[in-house]
């Protein structure tokens, strides 16, 4: 028989860090509602596969994992892969001077692979190490490195075509 | 790149607006998910309709396969008639890397009764055909988004097997992204082959009150010996954080013990946080003697 805390330690840490993961999951669905049901069913997940916590140290990786995974659920499922997101953008422009350039790097994210795009919001934006990264999505450690690289490789491409298009 | 323009991407990201009803929604799903654990499986959105098919058809075969040497079995047998026992008529097994399931059908043998024990014997078989399915569609499912671990375990137990009474417990446990326990049970009279329900035990209804008066004193008991014992109940566990055990349903998990006596069954997260598990409550017959129709099958 489990103790309580493990429980009750899930509840706090999901309250205490709920920002982070309903941005985690608006970076994939680019939308409030959307994000919010995701948000949802992750907890549902977690609070339900608790046993498959075996060690607290984890619950971090463990519900990103989860939170991805029931990202890429709904996106698969409700095949949105085109988002609009200038209507998005307009919405936090007062904070930004060059719209344009943020434009451009945000089509850039959009335009690369799922997997990919996980590892650089994973990565860059929620700070994770190579290590955690790879926890969270599954895969070794090298993959994530590889994948990573390639990443910022397609990034580049992705801003220099852009630029010289202009 | 990996400088500056990452650095304005992050900020953007950071910059993700909160809705005001996000902690809302939080802790309304943690209250939920703690109480209707069960139900939630049904918030599964509609898989491929190709994929099940192809699933239901694989079951579907081994089903009308094995159903009619089973059943020629049962006519071999000579001496039918007392000898009711629960056998294992089919397990499913699936082990792979990160997926397993193990899924053991159980069969109920010997009633002279046809009807009933065709009937459970269905009832079983169908219960698990549609576990296997739902298992291999979330197998599919798992394996195309690139892995992912997933099990499911049922089986059964045989709660009494005496000259009267045959209790069988039927339980799944889903493992991962949804897990679950729930358990099931059917309680048959072996000589009068008739299927004992939790209403046929008593003179009225009355006995939904009764028995749920005394497992809220069994609960507030319990937590006050140990307090790592909580149960949602009034006195227990606050009001507004999670809805609290009010009755038992009518038709409540039940199944009667060795001892003879009547046993009430709550799934995980039914009465109690996920840690305490499935629990059960022996209800004392001098607490329902009143009600009971007779004592018969509850001492």
């Amino acid at each position: 028989m489990r103790s309580s805390s493990l429980e009750q330690e899930l509840e706090n840490f999901v309250i205490q860090e709920q920002e982070k993961y309903y941005r985690l999951a608006y970076s994939y669905v680019k939308n409030a509602d959307d994000a919010l049901d995701i948000v949802q069913e992750s907890i549902y997940k977690a609070v339900a596969s608790i046993d498959s916590l075996k060690n607290p140290g984890y619950i971090k990786t463990w519900f990103y994992r989860i939170v991805v995974n029931t990202a890429l659920d709904f996106l698969r499922q409700s095949k949105k892969v085109v988002i609009v997101e200038e209507e998005v953008l307009s919405g936090f422009s007062e904070s930004k001077v060059d719209t344009y350039a943020d434009l451009d790097l945000q089509r850039a994210m959009e335009k690369l692979p799922l997997s990919y795009r996980s590892i650089i919001v994973l990565r860059f934006f929620e700070d994770l190490k190579i290590e955690e990264v790879a926890e969270v999505l599954d895969v070794n450690v090298n993959t994530v490195k590889t994948r990573l690289y390639k990443a910022l490789e397609k990034l580049r491409l992705e801003i220099k075509n852009q630029n010289e298009g202009d | 790149m990996k400088g500056q323009n990452l650095e304005q991407l992050k900020k953007e990201y950071m910059e993700t607006p909160i809705p005001a009803e996000l902690d809302f929604v939080v802790k309304k799903s943690l209250q939920e998910s703690r109480k209707k654990m069960l139900r939630k499986n049904k918030f599964r959105k509609i898989r491929t309709a190709a994929i099940s098919v192809v699933a239901a058809a694989a079951v579907f075969v081994v089903g009308i396969n094995s159903s009619p040497v089973f059943a020629k079995t049962l006519a071999d047998v000579p001496f039918v008639g007392s000898i009711v026992k629960v056998l294992t008529f089919r397990e499913y097994t699936i082990d792979e890397e990160t997926f397993d399931a193990k899924i053991i059908v159980p069969a109920i043998d010997g009633l002279q009764n046809k009807n009933l024990e065709n009937s459970l014997n269905e009832k079983y078989l169908a219960e698990n055909e549609r576990l296997y399915e739902e298992f291999m569609a979330e197998i599919k499912d798992l394996k195309e988004k690139g892995g992912g671990h997933l099990g499911v375990d049922s089986g059964y137990v045989v709660k009494t097997d005496n000259e009267r009474i045959l209790s069988v417990g039927r339980y799944v446990v889903n493992t991962a992204a949804s897990s679950s326990t729930v358990f099931k049970y059917d309680t048959l009279d072996k000589q009068d082959e008739v299927l004992i329900t939790l209403p046929s035990l008593f003179k009225d209804e009355r006995y939904v009150e009764v028995i749920s008066e005394n497992i809220k004193e069994q609960m507030r008991a319990q937590h006050q010996a140990d307090e790592n014992k909580i149960y949602w109940v009034k006195g227990v566990e606050d009001e507004g954080f999670v809805d609290l055990f009010e009755k038992i349903d009518k038709e409540q998990s039940f199944y009667i013990n060795p001892d003879d006596k009547l046993v009430i069954s709550f799934d995980k997260y039914e009465v109690a946080p996920g840690y305490m598990g499935v629990v059960e409550f022996v209800i004392p017959t001098e607490v329902i003697a009143d009600i009971l129709v007779s004592a018969e099958y509850i001492k």
